[in-house]
């Protein structure tokens, strides 16, 4: 019990330095009395509040966050707040899937008129905290691997080899691109003389989503390029093209219309056949809808600890390879926050502290970007259930913005945008 | 005559060295379509007559994904260091495949070399490795290509060749491995026919000699060109064991530690100036064969491969070893 009595919680509040912190000063100069366990980290706005810190925050033994800046309309930097609160909207959804203590996670808007707000509100998340007990992060309930539904995995058929080749063909000798990227026998192949066309195959285990090759520069080095996609690659490359990552005019898309190619993800497949494609060979008939959120409600009717105990136990297998990343289309950063050591953000053991802050930082860097490729989750040599993280922002996105990414052409960022319209439930 | 095993006796065998407090790994399905050599906490999670090979390799169990190596607390001007808190019970390793033991004898080489690896030599020096010899092979495998065989039994200290009937002909390489099968096996004069394995796959001998003497070769971007530049191929390799060394804590605490590290990765190679010496993925692959057939036989005289195609079956882009030299051992 009487430890029970000494446990004074650790609380990190990140505050802009405009209104949130202006705030807690003036609580301090008028001389109204709050809770000393907070300490605060004064950053320039929000907006510029970096997701990972509140995941170091807790790794450094914090017992709850706060997050809090000015009210909407009263930005400094005129709608830093408005991007922010778009981000923890979704980030929210992610932690919760991961098993996090919602309960532990706050959002405020406190302007620098409100010292009394600051002291309401840090006098609560206190009290709030105290009756919660120290967090143990990453200390989950061990569970049974739970039962998702029996996955159909629909195969099509691959009449259309032939006629792929010959466009490809046609393209090289024409000279309308230098080379053609396509499946070859054993995998992705280069293909850059007409008469090699016949090394190109398409067949079931054309799996690869070839879009990530176009960030590599021994790729761009051969020239112009045509693709070989699936429906499913292809979203990849409108994103690509939404984010200035590709010249769309200086590709040629060669649409494969797929029927499925016997894998899970192929189950109620909504883009069976390409719709942006330079030319579209085959035509594939539309797939039978399915509720691919389902799987998630599996996990979401788990308690937190149940979660946090199934993806702690997940998590402890990754070796930290990177094929996660090294095989998506939208990780083209040059250099990856995680290899980045001058200051290292991320650690890079395999550890779980380590592990976690990568698979949160890779996840939510997707968020609002991912087109649901699953890429990362069939080349994961250690079979994490990656495409339940992608799914949970995709459904974030999806029920909270009305978002889908590569879906439309004309659609913008998602978290690139906000509106003034956005949802802050969340957020006191 | 010959010593025999059923795997009911097996499976028993493995109860007793749990309930003894060893730590047993082996085989184990962690998800849906994922075998990993893995810790077994119930003699029933051992997955035996697999046809597939785990995708990773018992190496981890002596050489880890992470170990610490010291912990470091500061207190005022007072820095303490601690030693690390691992505690080393006995291991047993359990259905490991020739390919995989094999490789132990050839990292032995590398961590008993100028220094001598401590905590790798503690690990050796508890672990007994039983591997399970192979009645078939799939179309990544080529350990014949390197001078083993399916019934190899080179690293291990013991192993178990499949009789067909649900039981094991017993074979016992070591002090280590009669040890822990004493009174457990039967004499029989049944004894396994020895699989032959696959066909040779590639020369070592010629891939080398080609890497020493064609290092520019166009060949090499052509091979590779394919290759996502992730460590998949390096951290489920037996033989690959290249680590980086971390600090990682803060002003209070923390620890130094060791971490894999691959060839394949541009940060491997990365000078403080920014200049990279290996700055393309066709670059790295080419080390990375290199390593294998040239520079480790030429420094300890023998190659840096078992042959259990690990990295031609889980690269996401279809190389491997296998993929990459296959052109030269013909060519």
């Amino acid at each position: 019990m009487s430890e029970t009595k000494a446990f004074e919680p650790k609380i990190i509040a990140f505050v802009c330095n405009w209104c949130t912190y202006l705030g807690a000063d003036l609580a301090g100069t008028s001389r109204l009395e709050y809770p000393a366990n907070v300490r605060l980290v004064r950053l320039p706005c929000t907006g510029r509040i970096d997701f990972n810190l509140l995941i170091k925050a807790f790794e450094m033994k914090a017992d709850a966050v706060l997050v809090s800046g000015c009210h909407p309309g009263d930005c400094h930097y005129t709608s830093g707040n408005y991007h922010a609160r778009r981000r923890w909207m979704l980030f929210r959804d992610l932690l919760d899937l991961l098993g996090f203590d919602m309960r532990r996670i706050y959002f405020s808007w406190i302007s620098g008129a409100e010292g009394h707000k600051f002291r309401q509100v840090i006098t609560e998340i206190t009290e709030e905290t105290r009756k919660l007990g120290p967090y143990k992060l990453y200390e989950g309930k061990p569970v049974a691997y739970p039962k998702f539904s029996e996955t159909v995995m629909p195969l099509g058929d691959f009449s259309t080899e032939a006629e792929m080749r010959s466009t490809a063909r046609t393209l090289l000798s024409d000279g309308s691109v230098q080379v053609v990227i396509g499946y070859g026998e054993r995998g992705p192949v280069f293909v850059t003389h007409a008469k090699d066309a016949g090394k190109l195959v398409w067949n079931r285990n054309c799996l690869t989503n070839l879009t990530a090759y176009l960030k590599r520069k021994e790729i761009k080095a051969l020239g112009k390029a045509a693709i070989v996609v699936k429906g499913c690659d292809e979203r990849a490359l409108l994103v690509l093209e939404q984010e200035s990552q590709i010249e769309r005019e200086n590709l040629h898309v060669i649409g494969m219309a797929c029927e499925g190619l016997g894998i899970p993800k192929c189950a109620g497949c909504m883009v069976r056949q390409p719709r942006f494609a330079d030319e579209v060979i085959g035509t594939a008939k539309p797939a039978e809808a399915i509720d691919h959120y389902a799987a998630l409600d599996v996990l979401m009717a788990m308690s937190p600890e149940e979660r946090m105990g199934f993806w702690a136990e997940q998590f402890d297998r990754c070796q930290r390879c990177y094929a996660c990343r090294q095989v998506c289309p939208m990780c083209f950063c040059e250099q990856c926050l995680t290899d980045k050591n001058q200051p290292q953000e991320i650690d890079t053991s395999a550890t779980r502290k380590g592990i976690f802050a990568w698979q949160i930082m890779r996840a939510f860097h997707q968020a609002g970007r991912c087109v649901g490729c699953g890429e990362c989750t069939r080349v994961c040599p250690v079979g994490i259930d990656l495409w339940a993280l992608n799914l949970a922002l995709e459904r974030s996105a999806e029920k909270n913005f009305g978002y889908k990414a590569g879906m439309e052409k004309s659609a913008g960022s998602l978290i690139g945008a906000y509106s003034t319209r956005d949802k802050e439930e969340f957020i006191q | 005559m010959s010593e025999i095993i059923s795997q009911d006796l097996l499976r028993q065998c493995v109860g007793e060295w749990l309930a003894a407090g060893k730590r047993v790994a082996g085989p184990r399905q962690v998800s849906w379509n994922r075998v990993l050599y893995a810790p077994l906490k119930t003699p029933s999670e051992l997955l035996l007559d697999l046809n597939e090979r785990p995708v990773n390799s018992i190496k981890e169990f002596f050489f880890p994904k992470h170990e610490q190596l010291y912990g470091y607390k500061i207190e005022g001007n007072d820095i303490r260091l601690t030693d690390p808190e691992e505690t080393l019970p006995e291991q047993v390793i359990l259905g490991g495949r020739p390919c995989d033991a094999a490789a132990l004898p050839i990292l032995d080489h590398i961590f008993n070399w100028d220094f001598k690896d401590s905590q790798y030599n503690a690990r050796r020096a508890v672990t007994t490795i039983v591997t399970v010899a192979c009645t078939t092979h799939d179309d990544a495998c080529f350990c014949t290509s390197v001078g083993l065989a399916p019934t190899a039994e080179r690293g291990s200290d013991a192993i178990l060749l499949p009789l067909g009937d649900g039981s094991y002909e017993v074979r016992c390489e070591t002090e280590k491995g009669k040890t822990l099968f004493a009174g457990k096996t039967t004499p029989s004069d049944k004894t396994a026919t020895e699989y032959a394995g696959p066909e040779k796959k590639i020369d070592p001998a010629k891939v080398g000699a080609f890497a020493r003497d064609h290092f520019e070769d166009p060949l090499w971007q052509q091979q590779t060109l394919a290759c996502l530049g992730c460590g998949i191929c390096a951290y489920n390799c037996p033989t690959c064991h290249c680590f980086d060394i971390v600090d990682e804590g803060n002003a209070a605490g923390g620890e130094r530690a060791r971490n894999w590290d691959s060839c394949q990765f541009p940060l491997f190679t990365l000078h403080a100036s920014g200049h990279n010496p290996r700055n393309s993925q066709p670059n790295r692959q080419r080390q990375r064969v290199y390593h294998k057939f040239h520079i480790y036989p030429e420094k300890f005289g023998e190659v840096l491969c078992t042959g259990c195609g690990s990295c031609t079956r889980n690269c996401p882009a279809g190389l491997g070893i296998v993929g990459i030299t296959t052109e030269i051992s013909h060519g």
